[in-house]
């Protein structure tokens, strides 16, 4: 054997302590990524496990359709308020967002698209609170606690979310189809509501479910605007109002029994819906977004 | 992102256009009115309290309302907003000092090793974590892992580290029901998500390229993580790291079930203690007048942090995408 | 399919038993041998679809040799196997036996980073690492293997950019970023980089083919020198390009199942000036491919 043959052998075959450590801490290393993954989405699984098992001895038809001030209570008052205050809310919300979105996308300046989009990050970070503490600012000297000071804040809150999704989805529509619209002399305006924002559509629905669905689970903008109630409210919005998360945030720390296990079914139904509606507008995109 | 061909929407104008433009971009300045008026109403509402009261005294002063007896008689009311920040530095560091470790080496299992069957089922329930409501979260921990890092974690650091530093320690005989700790731990499990989103997000877009430059020279796998992927996306995790920092900062409902309503700077961890949050939430119901523009002044303070993180995340991506194009 | 050897290779030696396994052979031939590449019966995989079929060959030590052929015919598969990267993608497999001065590379006892030390290899788009200057782009290699005293990585590096021609070009600014150069240069710094370690085969997935015709030439040139101390593969699409740059050359085409196979190998002039095989003789004339 020659030597420069040797030399390959050596460095392919002999044991080389240097080689055996790293090979042993990539080993390691691989071990520890897996582990943190692991426990990335433990957390999911212990929650609604745990809500679950807690929740379902207080699920039955009165916890839903009766008030809380009933003989057996429920919390009906609270289920009609989320739904009228976050139904508001995304109202007055899906039309600006869905507008400020198509604006941002298709006619906006580079510069106006800059600091459109600084200003939906500013927004998109503001805590749920300070959007409450806004509406309370705002609305509660002139209405006193109100539902529509509750509305408010989550529309403050849904707002930027709408925007950024519907201007990224109109983004990802090809030029093509625009082109191909107005190269049939169909106008602009039109090109762009009934072709663009059409192949766009299941995208800006995704944004207005995800925003609902944020705005279903605040609590704190809530606390200090429509305040929670025990009466059943039906479209008063100028009188204090129930929801579930409030629901939830009041009877944590109660004592009685029957109060915490009716908090532990509200979050069931809360997360329920939540993951619900989570699941069922990104499956779709299951696929395409980890290729 | 692609870059907009508008210049073929330029050409066929109709008279109708411009009236519907104008009507679009009312959104955009809708959006840039409430910006102002947030701030605004945040600023004016708080400005009794500025009247008589300096923006650094108010920062340093750990007592949320302390009387101070006047020459004449009267008392004056000073307002403090140390101790309100103090758990809300204190409990997002927390925070990011458990997430993100986790969360970026989460990211990298499910970038390089996970094959496409587990990354994307794992992508997927790791996101769906963000849906869930955070008074659940709150409920939840309550109820359960307050408990049970009462009786492990903290128990443990308290008979061993906390003999010997003082923030580390516990009462003796009685835990506490709430704590700082816990909250920051809450904070940690809440925030974990964006960072495994975002993170993976920037560590994807390293190209292949590089990774098998490294490896074609005899490095191991871990080796073209460590020294190719990571410094390379380097600005993008902080960027991840900075963006749930700010959520850290303006979560309130789980934290405030979770911290306990405690007056003052506590003096241990596991005490229980106050962010600027949970301090509005817990008083905003009953305060008048001036305590009530104090209330708002906590507010505008936490509104400039977040504002500031959001300014931060923007340069740093912007700044990324940059050395991408490059590279 | 018909295999012509080139001549001036070896034949390889018996399959010995011993105490390393009865798979790596004993080499029984001169000096001029070491750095033989030969490829027995080479399949590579991605999942179930076979890219490459059947592929047996030598590589000559000391020489370049160029795989030409139509695009999608497994070449750069093939190459990517020789230092086992081809595995690295998921689901990617290799069948039959590559052996490098008799050691046996897909052997079980065999490290694989081990063998990409041995075995470097240039990519088709220049990949200098963005966040390293261009010293720690050359160095990166010899840091992995531990703590080199720095005048001895200076001394490798310079050693390395010289024979990468490069020396003079970048010896005054170490420091910046490797992207900071021209195409043509960072493809120049890659090939420092992959000499630096010291390997004895260099691999070349297209190394020109993103860079303009004066830096082409450039990189052929430092090929043609490099061949006076490593075995060189190169991969090309070119034909033009094999034929300045190589010694051997090897023609693969795809066959029905879409596998690329090898038709033809051996000296380059031969295969160009008087091919075997009626497809090679289509390919050099440019009629299809």
């Amino acid at each position: 054997m020659t030597e420069a043959s040797k030399s390959i052998r050596d460095a392919l075959l002999k044991p080389d302590a240097g080689s055996i450590r790293r090979s042993r801490i990539d080993w390691i290393m691989r071990r520890v990524f897996e582990a943190s993954a692991f426990l990335t989405v433990l957390p999911l699984f212990v929650v609604i496990m745990f809500v679950f098992v807690r929740a379902l001895p207080w699920l039955n038809p009165a916890f839903f359709f009766n008030n809380p001030l009933d003989p057996e209570p429920g919390i009906f008052n609270a289920i009609i308020g989320s739904i009228q205050m976050s139904g508001l809310a995304m109202l007055i919300t899906a039309p600006i967002g869905i507008a400020g979105g198509v604006y941002l996308s298709e006619f906006a300046s580079s510069r106006v698209v800059s600091i459109g989009e600084t200003l939906i990050d500013i927004l998109l970070g503001v805590p749920s609170i300070v959007a409450g503490i806004f509406a309370y600012l705002l609305l509660v000297p002139v209405l006193g606690f109100s539902a529509w000071a509750g509305s408010l804040a989550l529309a403050v809150l849904t707002l930027p979310i709408v925007m950024r999704t519907t201007q990224e989805v109109m983004r990802l529509v090809p030029v093509s189809i625009r082109e191909a619209s107005l190269a049939l002399g169909i106008p602009v305006w039109r090109t762009t509501l009934l072709v663009t924002l059409r192949t766009a559509f299941p995208g800006v629905l995704t944004g207005l479910v995800l925003a609902l669905s944020r705005a279903l689970g605040e609590t704190a903008p809530l606390i200090f605007t429509a305040k929670g109630t025990n009466a059943l409210n039906f479209l008063e919005f100028g009188t204090t109002m129930n929801a579930m998360p409030l629901v939830i945030y009041r009877y944590a720390g109660a004592a009685e029994d029957q109060l915490v296990g009716q908090a532990w079914a509200t979050a069931l139904v809360l997360m329920a819906i939540a993951l619900a509606m989570n699941v069922a507008v990104r499956w779709r995109t299951i696929d395409s977004r980890v290729a | 992102m692609e870059v907009r061909a508008l210049h073929s929407l330029r050409g066929a104008r109709v008279a109708g256009d411009k009236y519907f433009t104008r009507l679009m971009s009312a959104a955009v300045i809708t959006l840039g009115l409430l910006l102002i008026a947030l701030i605004g109403s945040l600023v004016s509402a708080s400005m009794p309290l500025w009247a008589i009261q300096t923006p650094l005294s108010f920062l340093s002063t750990p007592a949320w309302i302390t009387g101070i007896e006047q020459a004449d008689g009267s008392t004056v009311e000073v307002y403090g907003a140390a101790a309100a920040l103090f758990g809300t530095a204190v409990t997002s560091l927390i925070a990011v000092a458990f997430a993100a470790p986790i969360g970026i080496f989460g990211a990298i299992y499910l970038v390089e090793y996970a094959p496409k069957r587990v990354a994307i089922p794992l992508t997927f329930l790791v996101e769906l974590i963000a849906a869930i409501p955070s008074v659940v979260f709150g409920l939840w921990a309550v109820k359960d892992l307050s408990l049970r890092l009462r009786d492990s974690i903290e128990w443990w650091i308290a008979s061993t580290v906390g003999q010997v530093i003082p923030w580390l320690s516990e009462e003796p005989g009685s835990p506490s029901a709430d704590s700082i700790f816990r909250a920051g731990f809450l904070l940690a499990i809440m925030i974990l998500p964006m960072i495994v989103a975002v993170s993976r997000e920037f560590m994807r877009s390293v190209p292949v390229s590089l990774r098998e430059g490294y490896v074609g020279m005899g490095a191991t796998k871990w080796e073209s993580i460590r020294d190719v992927v990571l410094p390379t996306a380097r600005i993008g995790l902080i960027g991840a790291v900075l963006l749930a920092l700010g959520r850290a900062l303006g979560e309130t409902i789980a934290v405030t079930m979770v911290i306990g309503n405690a007056e003052g700077i506590p003096s241990s961890l596991f005490l229980p203690g106050n962010t600027i949050a949970s301090k509005i939430a817990n008083t905003i119901g009953e305060a008048t007048d001036v305590q009530r523009s104090a209330v708002v002044a906590l507010g505008l303070a936490l509104f400039i942090l977040t504002f500031v993180i959001s300014i931060l995340v923007r340069v740093l991506i912007r700044r990324f995408a940059v050395i991408k194009a490059v590279s | 399919m018909i295999r012509v050897d080139g001549g001036q290779g070896t034949v390889p030696g018996q399959v010995a038993q011993g105490a390393e396994g009865g798979k790596h052979r004993e080499q029984s031939a001169p000096e001029a041998s070491a750095g033989t590449v030969e490829l027995r019966g080479v399949e590579a995989f991605y999942g179930t679809f076979r890219a490459v079929n059947n592929v047996s060959m030598d590589i000559h030590p000391r020489s370049v040799t160029a795989l030409i052929g139509p695009s999608g015919c497994g070449k750069s598969t093939l190459l990517r196997s020789i230092n086992r990267m081809h595995e690295t993608l998921l689901g990617a497999s290799v069948k039959g036996s590559i052996h490098l001065d008799g050691v046996d590379l897909y052997s079980s006892d065999l490290d694989p980073v081990r063998v990409r030390r041995v075995i470097g290899m240039v990519f088709q788009k220049p990949n200098p690492f963005p966040t390293m200057s261009i010293y720690e782009n050359v160095a990166a290699g010899m840091r992995l293997l531990g703590r080199t005293p720095k005048s001895e990585l200076d001394g490798v590096v310079e050693t390395s950019l010289r024979r990468a021609a490069l020396w003079d070009e970048v010896k005054d600014k170490l420091k910046q970023p490797g992207t900071s150069l021209s195409g043509g240069q960072q493809q120049r710094l890659c090939i420092a980089r992959a000499v630096a370690v010291q390997p004895r085969v260099l691999l070349m997935d297209e190394p020109c083919s993103a860079l303009d015709p004066v830096a082409t030439l450039k990189i052929e040139e430092l090929i043609r020198e490099l061949a006076a101390d490593y075995t060189i593969i190169i991969v090309t699409h070119n034909m033009q390009q094999a034929s300045r740059v190589s010694n051997h050359t090897a023609f693969f085409a795809m066959d029905d199942s879409r596998a690329g196979y090898l038709v033809e190998s051996g000296l380059t002039t031969e295969i160009f000036t008087a091919p075997k095989l009626p497809l090679t003789e289509r390919y050099i004339a440019g009629r299809f491919g």
